[in-house]
């Protein structure tokens, strides 16, 4: 009787069992993935991790939780991933990764094949990845997080045409979050109506988040309407004073419309009212000292910079000190000056044990590219040709885009010092983030009597809003070229929306 | 704001979106055609209708899209050496072997769909259903491949 019972409680166990497994790995009827999790609490941390980490972008928030999703289910495969592609620490990022792959065997069909996809995507096997992930799109067109990661997976591979399709098709329409990633999408293929129109509904879904009108504000200014963006900034604050990052962004906004005086009253009146994190601090220290470099006070912003070289030497953080002096390299007046800080800023970086390998070559490969530039700037071509072979083996041997990008903009360089002008435009089309590449370009293209095209890049360059000392060195000089002097006639026919 | 990969300010330009973005464009042929490779001017070839059979004796067909896209100017710039009037021309010369559709994933359908067609598609459109052919031995993903650029 016993054995008999036993028997039929284990029928019915197994059967609940496979019952329970089925629930949690078939395809549901919807085009959404199933989320393979016997943990409420994780599935539930999981789905408040997409209100932080999307509709709200509280980044440090969102990676919190995700740590309880997986704490309370060390095998929630999707968790896992999902805090690998979240996570601010490159180091939990592989670690995670890690995780996700070797806990895939417990989640769905689906979530194995997503995770695939980001795996193959982290091992740069890219041919995988995009079948893995048209896979995944084809078989859950309507899965938010499916969306999400196949968007930002794509704009990060700067397939911004790609990424606007599979959002179109997936008919999904109510992510606050996917508006506001779909919005900086169209902005990057510089279609402002559309990204306008995703930005209007991302205010309208969150009334009360004060991220909406920040990213709203930001998009204005990429697009060079500037006094319109500061009425988004200033409604942002309306709707938490304590969103620092949109105080931060009228001071950013004001030093980009050229006005550096009130850039710095701005600066100045958010430091009085926020503590910062050590990074955030440096971030918005380095805006600062750039509205120096715009006034072209290079005392000054000697002075700025090495206040924050400083900070970040006391506060342990040896790249953000070697990217201080990297940056000071860049707006001296004479090679041999910028010289003195590219010693500085590798001497800052080799100084503690502290930085990640990765991290470590990405700054060595910048201040390796700043090097080989001023190294052409003295005319010193042999030392240019030394540095660009160094830089080339870190290139070969790290398979990293930021430093295949370094690569890539020195080699553009030299060639172009070299007067190899085809060399150098195959080089600096490859460097396509950094406006001092583009601007070499241009010239480039039309050394190579290929006017379209270097009509088309002036364009880009005239105009780039970003408030980075790459482009405070690169693209006021740019426009006032186009606005007064003799110069280029590529330059002179393009179009500046003023 | 929108999500970001890394928090330090520190190469803070690599941020910014690519200015340029590159496009890169995948031959794509059915999983039963046995071809790997083709050279630059077998690519011409096959779409100029100079090779009419694959060497398995099937007929090609040739699937694209639109030749006046924009999109598809690299390839009729960079594979056919044509401009589009020329291309448009060509096509309705010989309308029996191309066949014209408005995306890629018809594109994947029709060669999927057709023995001996021959497609191509942007790369991020790639599927497991159709194999990739490499061009003078470069994979779409390697440097020097002939249909990628800006």
């Amino acid at each position: 009787m016993t054995s008999k019972f036993t028997t039929v409680l284990c029928a019915v166990a197994l059967t609940l069992a496979t019952a329970v497994k089925a629930q949690n790995t078939a395809p549901t009827s919807s085009g959404e993935l199933r989320v393979s999790t016997r943990s409420k609490k994780a599935r539930e941390l999981l789905d408040r991790s997409w209100v932080l980490a999307i509709d709200q972008v509280e980044q440090q928030k969102a990676v919190m939780t995700l740590r309880g999703a997986v704490k309370a289910d060390p095998r929630f495969a999707l968790a896992h991933e999902i805090l690998a592609q979240t996570s601010l620490d490159s180091a939990e990022r592989v670690r995670e990764q890690a995780h996700a792959f070797r806990t895939r065997r417990y989640a769905s069909p689906g979530e194995q094949k997503l995770i695939e996809w980001l795996q193959n995507a982290a091992d740069h096997k890219l041919i995988p990845a995009i079948t893995d992930m048209n896979e995944v799109v084809r078989q859950y067109p309507h899965d938010r997080w499916v969306i999400y990661l196949a968007n930002n997976w794509l704009i990060a591979q700067t397939q911004y045409e790609r990424a606007a399709a599979v959002y179109e098709n997936s008919g999904i329409t109510d992510y606050p979050g996917l508006m506001n990633n779909m919005a900086y999408n169209y902005a990057y293929m510089r279609q402002f109506d559309k990204a306008f129109a995703q930005m209007d509904k991302y205010v309208a879904s969150l009334p009360k988040e004060p991220n909406p009108q920040d990213s709203y504000a930001e998009i204005l200014r990429m697009a060079g309407r500037f006094d319109d963006a500061l009425v988004h900034y200033r409604a942002a604050l309306d709707v938490d004073p304590e969103f620092y990052p949109s105080r931060f962004g009228i001071a950013d906004t004001y030093s980009l419309m050229g006005d550096q005086a009130r850039a710095r009253q701005e600066y100045a009146a958010a430091f009085q009212k926020f503590r910062l994190p050590d990074l955030h601090e440096i971030q918005w220290k380095t805006r600062e000292a750039i509205t120096y470099v715009r006034d072209g006070h290079t005392q000054r912003a000697n002075l700025a910079f090495q206040a924050i070289a400083d900070y970040a030497h006391v506060k342990n953080i040896s790249q953000a000190e070697a990217d201080a002096y990297r940056q000071m390299a860049l707006y001296q007046r004479t090679p041999q000056q910028a010289m003195m800080f590219l010693t500085a800023a590798e001497t800052a970086l080799n100084e503690n044990g502290n930085v990640s390998a990765n991290d470590f070559q990405q700054v060595l490969a910048s201040i390796l590219r700043v090097r080989v530039e001023a190294q052409l700037r003295a005319a010193d071509f042999g030392a240019a040709e030394s540095t660009l072979r160094r830089l080339e083996k870190l290139s070969n041997s790290a398979d990293d885009p930021v430093i295949e990008n370094a690569f890539n903009g020195a080699a553009g360089a030299f060639s172009f010092a070299k007067g190899d002008y085809k060399n150098a435009v195959a080089h600096l089309e490859e460097d396509s983030h950094d406006p001092r590449s583009l601007k070499l370009l241009s010239e480039a293209y039309k050394r190579n009597h290929e006017q379209t095209e270097a009509h088309r890049v002036s364009e880009i360059v005239l105009n780039l809003n970003d408030p980075t000392i790459e482009q405070a060195i690169t693209v006021p000089e740019f426009r006032n070229c186009f606005e007064h002097s003799p110069c280029h006639a590529n330059v002179k026919h393009a179009a500046f929306q003023k | 704001m929108r999500i970001c990969r890394a928090l330090m300010p520190v190469l803070a330009v690599l941020l910014l979106p690519a200015l340029l973005y590159a496009k890169q464009f995948a031959v794509v042929i059915d999983t039963s055609n046995q071809s790997k490779d083709l050279t630059a001017s077998d690519l011409v070839k096959l779409f100029t209708l100079k090779t009419h059979v694959w060497p398995d004796g099937k007929a090609v067909t040739v699937v694209m899209r639109d030749p006046s896209a924009p999109e598809m100017q690299l390839v009729l710039h960079r594979a056919l050496n044509m401009s589009t009037e020329q291309v448009q021309a060509f096509i309705q010369a010989h309308r029996g072997s191309f066949v014209i559709v408005d995306s890629d994933d018809l594109v994947l359908r029709l060669v999927v769909s057709t023995h001996g067609a021959v497609g191509i598609i942007d790369l991020y459109s790639l599927t497991k259903d159709v194999n990739v052919l490499k061009i003078d031995g470069k994979l779409p993903v390697e440097p020097g491949y002939l249909l990628r650029g800006n």
